[in-house]
């Protein structure tokens, strides 16, 4: 059987990548709801990790560094999520709200 | 015996007090002071040892030298690339007699120093250590770490144990005179620490050791570029116009005996540097500037001293003749002839001590009067004679009496001004004219005349001011009597400067 | 003891001093004894300098120059050498004499008169180093230690005119002496330097003769000429700088005696006379010093008549002597300078000294408070008269031939002479003035005058002294006497720059002036003692000349109008502009602007997440297309 990487060019692969980082960052800068803001960084890391597989397994596929990032960047990202979801936990008790227009107290 | 461990202890002791300082419990205020004084008067007899172990005909052009090696001299830095490498000329050996004289009596006068002393002494040795090693560095880099360490301590004793004044048409708080101050001075050595990193890669031997460097012949166009930041970063620290304007209002704000290291000492760092890192190591730079600097530096003197006639305050009126005996300093310098230099040399030392002496009696009289407007004294000769006697000595010195050390300092300015600028030499002498107005209006207005009834329980100066004062007072008349000693030493290391000699 | 060891001569007072100053609390009597033994012995070693030069003289002949001995003080190799150095000529034994012989009459006359002062070692102290820098001032072998000295006596007369430090006055005129005389030495000290420039050297004979040979620049040599007459008119108080004279008598009467009469006032005589030879080079420059001589001459004279203080006037009649000295020099003959100065110095002491008897005994100086004097006083009486005589130019008498040289040699310029002759009964009148009102007629205050008499012998034996000499003094004009004397003649023989002058005695000028004196004597006589309402009727009917006279020509108003309202002004409006301008406006306003940006800055902080995000991509996406761009 033909590898993958023989069936489908690297290009798709960044394609993808790319389209998923565009995606993740239209809805960081459009989206007011910081549950969805989180969400889209998450589309963001993803297409990250996409990129490092692929540029792992077409260009040194004997070793596995970008495998490796990826795992880490799940990994971090999970943890991440964690975190920021209880912030904006704390946040929404506090101002009854997760609108982030409404959260500018870290200004002047 | 000459040894490069000199030197190194008059970094280390005033260092060593200031640890020392720091673990005596602050109960014991006078054994803080005692510590204090006999540093400085051990500081005193180094810097004295120093200056007439100095030899004359050794043919070297440092002395005293010492090389420790501080880092491994690896990667950019080449061979003694950062050295603490220690050394004076004979420019630096008046300068470390002056820093020893001053620092001595400076901490005689801050006998009286009650609150916090400990804290005092400990910012008060460390400037001292700062100063110490500017004058006696010949690596770029412990240059400029002993120049922060100078200015640095300034701001608290400044902001901590100054004195904010408010005037009939302005005040001025301590914090705002010592904020000034240090703006200006940190500000200032951004454009010698941009120099300094200039000339260490433009020279791409990978070394900070001034020596080595003198070797160097840079690009004539980079010095053009580079001079100036030497020549505005001291010259900021010298109190060249328009940048002078922190040293009246540091002066007024600082204790007596801050005022002291401060326009006795502190002012000359930036001749010093202008003649260290500017003129030595620049001279095509130098060669380009130096009509600049003479203006400036002409300006320094008529200005100050005719903004000097105006004051009503003691302290302000002896910091604009500051600003006016620094301009004989600057004027001297820019001459770029070994008289005029020799005479930015002696002006140095000259004014170091005169100043002192003045800003030493005004704290003397602060004391016990609580202010320090001319105008309101009157007749204290009568009360408090030795004042009197010394202050007026002082006073006639920075008029440029013969027989007192300002005389010989600003004669040979002048001489050296006449051969290259006469116009600016005439403009000279007549800031010395006009010093002799501001000088003479101040001891008629404020000594003599009928005694002020308002003082009359104003008591003599005690008897450590009379004892620090005589110290200045014999240096003054020394120079002023019998200047070879300084001059022998200056003019041999002034002829080796490239451009000069 | 050679005239090459003439260098000793000032450092005794010298030390005198340093002792005094250190010591003089804790020595007896605070050590006065000390300051006049000092000064005896300098005085007393100038007569072996004085054989010494006689014989150099007879040896060498009148192309003798005099004896230099200097050592060098202090080097810049190979750039600028400053000495310190004596230079022993007839010029220089002449002051040398005056200077020391009045320093010893006025510091003996001084135990008595300043007996009692709260600073009495102060006093002697300061005496004995204006002495010291007096007598370096005329030894001075070249300009620099000239200008040591010139400084120094500066110094001391400020502080012996500020001896009476509790008073405003005296602070004042002390200070007003001072400046305007540094005024002055800004152009000598200028000069100095000028000169070394042309010429590399600050000998003052090597300048002379680099001059001579045309090595100097005309333009500079001009310069310098006028700015040496700036310091030696500063010094010897002529027009302009004269005001400082009269005012400096708030001093103690001795040390007006010493200082603002015999010795430092004439040192810008001296001056002249050392560089006379420069002047002569310099087209104009010998009629600007006749032209202020004479002018100096008038004003003090005019002024002499109406003033009621008895040491102004004494002062005012100084200011008319060193007027004609000037005169003397701006006519080419140093040794009538040199004669007038070597006699005045005699009789004006004197009068200074009888002065002071006269306000130690009443403790007034006011001749309105004064008079009666002669029954009470009467050695003090005919010694002042004595002195006033001289002053007054009676024949015989020292001032007589002082005064007669410099008339005959003025007979060549018709203008000149005709204006002496013009102060000469002004002078005459003045003089005779203040001998009636102090001494004669009734006391104006008797109970003033009820205890007064003589003083004690430390003060009569110095106005005997030279009393004695104020007449005889004038007779070294003889060639009897200067042969007497060991000199190979008369003054004029000693004391000439290029060739000996002769000194000429004409009778019909001598008639001419005599009379003139005594018909000043007689108008005064008339007016002050005879007919008393005359002064009176006089003053009122010149009513505008004597308030001209009495308010000194408003020069001292002028300049202090001056002082305040130019040179004050511009002063506290250069600091305001230091202050308000340079600090508050440039220095805090660039402090200020950076705030005041940071403050409009602050503002793009919006706190809200959205605008950091989209700064955040905009950045990358600049970023990105600014790498792709360049690459």
């Amino acid at each position: 059987m033909e590898a993958v990487t023989q069936q489908i060019p690297l290009e798709h692969f960044l394609v993808l990548s790319a389209i998923l980082f565009s995606l993740g960052v239209y809805g960081v800068l459009t989206r007011r709801n910081a549950v969805l803001i989180l969400m889209s960084i998450e589309l963001m890391l993803n297409a990250a990790s996409v990129n490092m597989v692929a540029f792992a397994a077409y260009t040194s596929p004997e070793q596995f560094i970008g495998i490796i990032f990826a795992i880490f960047i799940i990994t971090i990202a999970a943890a991440e999520a964690g975190l920021a979801l209880a912030i904006i936990l704390r946040i929404f008790r506090y101002r009854k709200t997760a609108n982030v227009d409404e959260i500018d107290e870290l200004k002047w | 015996m000459q040894t490069g461990y000199i030197l190194l202890a008059t970094i280390a002791v005033p260092l060593l007090t200031a640890l020392a300082l720091t673990v005596i419990p602050s109960r014991y205020p006078n054994a803080i002071r005692v510590l204090a004084v006999a540093t400085g008067f051990v500081l005193f007899g180094l810097s004295l040892y120093a200056f007439f172990a100095y030899q004359l005909s050794s043919g070297d052009q440092f002395q005293f030298e010492l090389r420790w090696t501080w880092i491994e001299n690896i990667g950019f830095l080449g061979e003694n690339g950062i050295t603490l490498h220690l050394g004076i000329d004979g420019i630096g050996a008046p300068m470390v007699l002056l820093t020893g004289i001053v620092a001595f009596t400076g901490t005689i006068i801050s006998w009286k120093i009650d609150y916090r002393n400990k804290d005092y002494f400990v910012l008060f040795f460390v400037l001292v250590a700062g100063v110490f090693g500017v004058f006696a560095s010949l690596d770029l880099f412990f240059w400029f770490f002993f120049y922060e360490l100078a200015v640095l301590p300034m701001y608290l004793l400044i902001g901590v144990w100054g004195s904010s004044s408010v005037f009939p048409t302005f005040a001025r708080t301590k914090e705002y005179s010592a904020m000034k101050l240090m703006l200006y001075l940190v500000g200032a050595s951004v454009f010698i620490f941009v120099g300094i990193f200039a000339v260490f890669v433009e020279a791409g031997i990978g070394t900070f050791d001034l020596p080595t460097l003198y070797e160097v012949e840079f690009d004539e166009n980079f010095q053009k570029i580079v001079f100036p930041l030497f020549l505005i970063g001291c010259g900021v620290l010298a109190g060249l116009w328009p940048f002078h304007t922190w040293s009246p209002d540091g002066h007024v704000a600082a204790p007596t005996a801050v005022s002291m290291l401060h326009a006795g000492v502190l002012m000359k760092l930036g001749a010093f540097g202008i003649i260290r890192l500017g003129m030595q190591l620049l001279p095509e730079g130098a060669d380009f500037w130096m009509p600049a600097l003479i203006t400036l530096g002409t300006v320094n003197v008529v200005y100050g001293a005719i903004s000097a006639m105006a004051q009503t305050d003691l302290k302000y009126m002896i910091g604009y003749s500051s600003v006016s005996h620094m301009g004989y300093v600057l004027v001297g310098l820019a001459t770029l002839n070994p008289i005029g230099v020799n005479g930015a040399v002696l002006q140095m030392f000259s004014h170091g001590v005169m100043t002192a002496l003045l800003f030493a009696m005004v704290g003397a009289l602060y004391d016990q009067a609580h202010t320090r407007d001319m105008s309101v004294f009157g007749g204290l000769a009568q009360k408090m004679p030795r004042f009197v006697a010394f202050f007026s000595i002082a006073g006639l010195a920075s008029l440029g009496l013969p027989g007192l050390s300002g005389f010989v300092a600003e004669f040979n300015v002048f001489v050296g001004t006449f051969q290259t600028y006469p116009a600016l030499g005439a403009l000279g002498i007549l800031g010395a004219a006009i010093t002799a107005v501001y000088i003479l209006r101040m001891l008629s207005q404020a000594f003599f005349g009928p005694a002020n009834e308002r003082w009359a329980d104003l008591k003599e100066m005690s008897h450590l001011e009379q004892a620090a004062g005589a110290l200045l007072i014999a240096f003054i008349v020394f120079m002023g009597v019998f200047p070879s000693p300084f001059v022998d030493r200056i003019a041999d290391s002034v002829l080796r400067i490239p451009g000069v000699g | 003891m050679g005239m090459s060891e003439a260098w000793l001569l000032p450092l005794l007072p010298a030390g005198a001093f340093v002792v005094l100053t250190l010591f003089g609390p804790y020595l007896p009597r605070k050590g006065d004894w000390l300051a006049i033994a000092a000064i005896f012995t300098t005085f007393a070693l100038t007569f072996p300098i004085i054989a010494d030069l006689t014989s150099a003289i007879a040896e060498h002949g009148p192309e003798f120059g005099g004896v230099t001995n200097s050592i060098e003080w202090m080097s810049v190799p190979g750039y600028l050498t400053l000495n310190l150095g004596v230079h022993v000529d007839a010029i220089t034994v002449v002051m040398l004499v005056v200077v020391s012989f009045v320093a010893l009459m006025v510091q003996v006359y001084s135990l008595g008169y300043m007996k009692g002062d709260s600073r009495y070692g102060w006093y002697y102290a300061v005496i004995s180093l204006f002495v010291a820098s007096m007598l370096a001032l005329v030894l001075a072998d070249n300009f620099l230690v000239l200008y040591f000295a010139w400084e120094l006596v500066g110094l001391c007369s400020y502080l012996l005119i500020g001896h009476y430090s509790h008073l405003r006055s005296a602070a004042e005129a002390a200070k007003k002496a001072f400046i305007t005389t540094r005024l002055g030495d800004v152009g000598l000290l200028i000069a100095i330097i000028l000169l070394w420039r042309e010429t590399g050297t600050f000998s003052i004979q090597g300048v002379i003769e680099a001059a001579q040979a045309g090595q100097i620049r005309t333009e500079v040599l001009t310069a310098s000429v006028f700015l040496i007459f700036m310091g030696a008119m500063g010094k010897s108080a002529q027009f302009p700088f004269h005001v400082w004279l009269p005012d400096a008598m708030e001093g103690p009467t001795p040390v007006s005696a010493l200082i603002h009469a015999a010795t430092m006032v004439v040192a810008g005589v001296y001056l002249v006379t050392r560089t006379l030879p420069l002047f002569e080079l310099v087209a104009g420059a010998q009629e600007l010093i006749l032209a202020v001589g004479l002018l100096t001459t008038f004003l003090s004279a005019s002024m002499g008549l109406v003033m009621t203080d008895i040491k102004r006037v004494i002062a005012y009649s100084t200011l008319n002597s060193l007027g004609l000295m000037f005169v003397a020099l701006g006519l080419g003959s140093p040794a009538a300078a040199m004669l007038y100065l070597f006699a005045h110095a005699f009789f004006k002491a004197l009068l200074f000294l009888g002065a002071g008897s006269v306000i130690h005994a009443t403790e007034r100086q006011d001749v309105s408070q004064l008079g009666g004097l002669w029954s009470k006083m009467p050695l003090t009486g005919a010694t002042f008269a004595i002195g006033a005589l001289a002053m007054a130019g009676l024949p015989f008498l020292a001032g007589f031939w002082a005064k007669d040289e410099i008339l005959v040699v003025a007979t060549e310029n018709r203008a000149v002479f005709a204006l002496l002759l013009l102060t000469l009964p002004v002078t005459a009148m003045y003089m005779a003035r203040l001998f009636i009102l102090t001494f004669l007629g009734e006391a104006k205050e008797p109970e003033a005058i009820e205890h007064a008499h003589d003083g004690p012998p430390t003060m009569s034996v110095p106005l005997v002294l030279l009393a004695v000499l104020s007449v005889v003094a004038g007779f070294v004009v003889f060639d009897q006497v200067g042969r007497a004397m060991g000199f190979p003649g008369g003054i004029g023989e000693i004391i000439f720059l290029h060739e000996p002058e002769v000194f000429r005695f004409d009778v019909a000028v001598a008639i001419g002036s005599t009379l003139l004196v005594a018909s000043g004597l007689g108008v005064g006589w008339l007016i002050w003692k005879e007919r008393p309402g005359l002064a009176i009727i006089a003053a009122i009917v010149l009513k505008p000349v004597h308030t001209l006279l009495v308010n000194k020509y408003y020069l001292d108003d002028l300049y202090q109008a001056v002082i305040d309202r130019v040179v004050l002004m511009a002063s506290r409006m250069l600091a305001w502009f230091d202050r308000n301008v340079v600090n508050d406006t440039i220095v805090d306003g660039s402090a200020q602007a950076t705030g005041f940006i940071g403050y409009l800055l602050k503002f793009q902080q919006t706190g809200r997440l959205p605008n950091y995000a989209l700064a955040i991509v905009i950045g990358i996406v600049a970023l990105t297309l600014v790498a792709f761009s360049l690459k």
